[in-house]
């Protein structure tokens, strides 16, 4: 389904050479839960941009869902982004003065959807985050989880293959990490592939699999075990809310 | 997608309204001073009756002696006929139509002995000129063909003089008194201002077009003067009327409607066979003698209607708005870069560098058309600067139609063109930077 090998991406200035990834080689399945950890400037965000087709790579490649992304030109790349790969990023990244439904409603609209059609989903991506009351609503009426919540509608309005997350928890506190990562964890049951990055080890082990990265290159896989099941998850995240 | 763009253009207008206003006020200004001087040098130049103006000749005859010429025309033909010319080839009937003009004017003398006398300009013609001319009339008509060979005191008014003198009822059948003369109105032509005035471009290119028209029959009977150029070559005793009309002096005008080159050709035949009987009675010596037939336009040309300076000042104007549109790339520069991390999410979420590139594109032309409307505005009150420092220009300064939407389509092709290197710039930005950023 997704594809790496030997990817290298060197970033260059006029004085400076750096290998943010060295012949990476990664492969994700459908329907896994990938947490990817590291220290800052291992390169987890160039992983992370060059499965997104945000960054192009230097050599090795990337195949995604059955494409090889070297050979697309940067509409079909957007095209296979558009449809495949829904973001979800740190800072959360909504727009700040369209509404939550104008918000969710943007990889839609490059989607080529029928309003009617835009419409539907718009409302079940934000019915299923638990926001469909407050759609007029703009994102500095909400608190940091609801914007993070919206910012997951968005990126599940188009059903993608993937989910491609950037720290989701990083700027929240610890109920509202919680609850986002319960609905992540929702959301990759349904079956939606989740690949996450994260500093937070914890988070991490609550993956199926975890990938490190140092100095641009996978150093460890690990399969793990979640830690919580789902029940216990919910009954935790409400003893904290009560608290 | 327009509908969406046009959104997405309306908020960024909304979130960055200082930056957004000097856009607008830099395009404004651009449009408005060039459109001003556009406006003047298209009404200048324009056809005043495209339908017609290659059918409608302006008569020139060499009638100089030897060593003699004009030498402010190209082709040195005096610019106006002698009285024994105009009236000798009217007897030509090749012509569709024809019409004798003179540039003349009255003392007018209300019937009301409340109301003072006052002078009105006028034009003596044949009853020809107002169909040649599609002169449209609100009352009456022009008066009989008989009347341009056998004389009567009759007068055709145009409406504005029928308001003052009649309060705009209708006036044919009245009276109405030209100095010591009293004719009888025929005709009331309604509003008739031809802006450059072609049929007399020896006696103001813009001036109003006249009051009061008589039959140029009258003018050997009421010895009705000339207001126009009086142009001579020859040392002759002019003492009186009689002598001016008998002599070489130039002083009258003469146009023709030739609807086809057929009879253009047997016209210009025509004239060439009265020439030569003129020679044999020792007129038309002069080794150029010969015809000159210029339409309405290269009548304007030759007449220089439209300034030399007007094309340098046309040019200095979109210097002017190229000067506008170089600093409104700078601003949108800034709009845009503000932009940057909202584009790095967009194009995260799909949208391709064409998208981004075109919605920025409906950014800036919707800053242009407002600019333009501002530009249409300013241009107006230059216009009125122009026509109150210009009188003559009134007929001029008015944007028709054309010139308003060029106004627009000027403000969006410069707008568009300003915008296509900020919006090229902001589609090629790498998404990825701002993702973490923003």
């Amino acid at each position: 389904m997704l594809k790496m090998t030997n990817i290298k991406k060197i970033f260059r200035t006029d004085l400076v050479e750096t290998h943010a990834l060295r012949n990476f080689s990664l492969e994700v399945n459908e329907g896994e839960f990938v947490a990817v950890t590291g220290p800052s400037g291992s390169g987890k965000t160039t992983f992370l941009n060059i499965t997104g087709m945000l960054e192009t790579f230097n050599s090795g490649t990337y195949m995604l869902d059955d494409k090889d992304v070297s050979q697309l030109n940067d509409n079909q790349r957007s095209k296979l982004r558009n449809e495949k790969i829904g973001f979800i990023f740190q800072s959360f990244n909504l727009i700040p003065d369209l509404n939550l439904f104008d918000n969710v409603d943007v990889p839609l609209r490059y989607r080529g959807f029928s309003a009617k059609e835009r419409k539907q989903r718009i409302e079940n991506a934000l019915e299923r985050v638990g926001l469909s009351a407050r759609m007029k609503h703009l994102p500095s009426q909400l608190s940091g989880g609801q914007q993070q919540r919206v910012a997951i509608a968005r990126a599940l309005a188009g059903e993608p293959l993937f989910l491609l997350a950037d720290e989701p928890t990083g700027n929240l506190d610890s109920l509202m990490a919680r609850q986002v990562m319960q609905l992540l964890e929702e959301i990759n049951q349904q079956g939606t592939t989740i690949i996450m990055v994260t500093h937070d080890a914890e988070l991490a082990r609550r993956a199926q699999r975890n990938i490190h990265i140092v100095d641009g290159q996978v150093s460890d896989y690990q399969q793990l075990q979640p830690v919580l099941d789902a029940q216990e998850e919910s009954e935790k995240v409400a003893e904290i809310a009560k608290a | 997608m327009l509908s969406y763009y046009l959104k997405l253009s309306w908020l960024s207008i909304k979130r960055t309204p200082i930056l957004t206003s000097l856009m607008i006020v830099a395009i404004g200004l651009g449009i408005g001073v060039s459109m001003t001087v556009l406006t003047v040098n298209y009404m200048m130049d324009k056809d005043p009756i495209p339908e017609k103006s290659h059918q409608l000749y302006h008569v020139q005859l060499y009638t100089y002696g030897k060593g003699h010429s004009n030498s402010n025309t190209e082709d040195q033909f005096p610019v106006q006929l002698t009285y024994p010319d105009a009236m000798n080839i009217h007897h030509s009937n090749v012509p569709l139509r024809k019409t004798r003009s003179l540039s003349t004017g009255f003392s007018v003398i209300p019937e009301s002995a409340d109301s003072p006398p006052f002078i009105e300009s006028a034009r003596a013609i044949d009853h020809q000129f107002f169909d040649m001319f599609k002169v449209p009339f609100l009352f009456g008509a022009t008066w009989d063909a008989e009347i341009d060979q056998s004389p009567r005191e009759v007068v055709v008014i145009n409406t504005e003089l029928n308001d003052q003198l009649f309060n705009g009822e209708n006036s044919v059948g009245r009276t109405l008194n030209l100095g010591t003369v009293s004719y009888t109105i025929v005709g009331v032509i309604s509003s008739w201002q031809p802006a450059p005035k072609f049929y007399d471009l020896n006696n103001g290119n813009f001036n109003d077009s006249e009051s009061i028209f008589i039959p140029f029959s009258l003018l050997p009977i009421h010895e009705i003067p000339s207001w126009g150029n009086n142009n001579g070559w020859k040392n002759e005793n002019v003492n009186s009327y009689q002598d001016k009309l008998a002599s070489e002096i130039m002083w009258n005008q003469y146009w023709v409607e030739l609807p086809n080159e057929e009879i253009k050709f047997a016209y210009l035949q025509w004239i060439e066979g009265y020439i030569s009987e003129q020679q044999k009675i020792g007129r038309f010596q002069h080794e150029k003698a010969g015809v000159s037939l210029k339409n309405v336009v290269q009548w304007m040309k030759t007449n220089q209607v439209v300034p030399s300076d007007n094309s340098i000042l046309v040019g200095l104007s979109f210097m002017f708005l190229a000067v506008c549109m170089i600093n409104t790339i700078g601003l949108l520069l800034a709009k845009f870069l503000q932009r940057a991390p909202e584009v790095g999410v967009r194009r995260a979420l799909g949208a391709s560098r064409s998208q981004i590139f075109i919605q920025h594109l409906v950014d800036v032309s919707l800053i242009g058309v407002l600019g333009g409307l501002l530009g249409l505005a300013l241009g107006q009150l230059g216009l009125l600067g122009v026509k109150t420092l210009y009188t003559s220009y009134s007929q001029l300064v008015h944007m028709d139609l054309t010139l308003i939407v060029l106004a627009i389509a000027i403000a969006l092709g410069a707008s568009i063109t300003a915008g296509m290197y900020p919006a090229w710039l902001i589609c090629r930005t790498n998404p990825s930077v701002y993702l973490k950023i923003q």
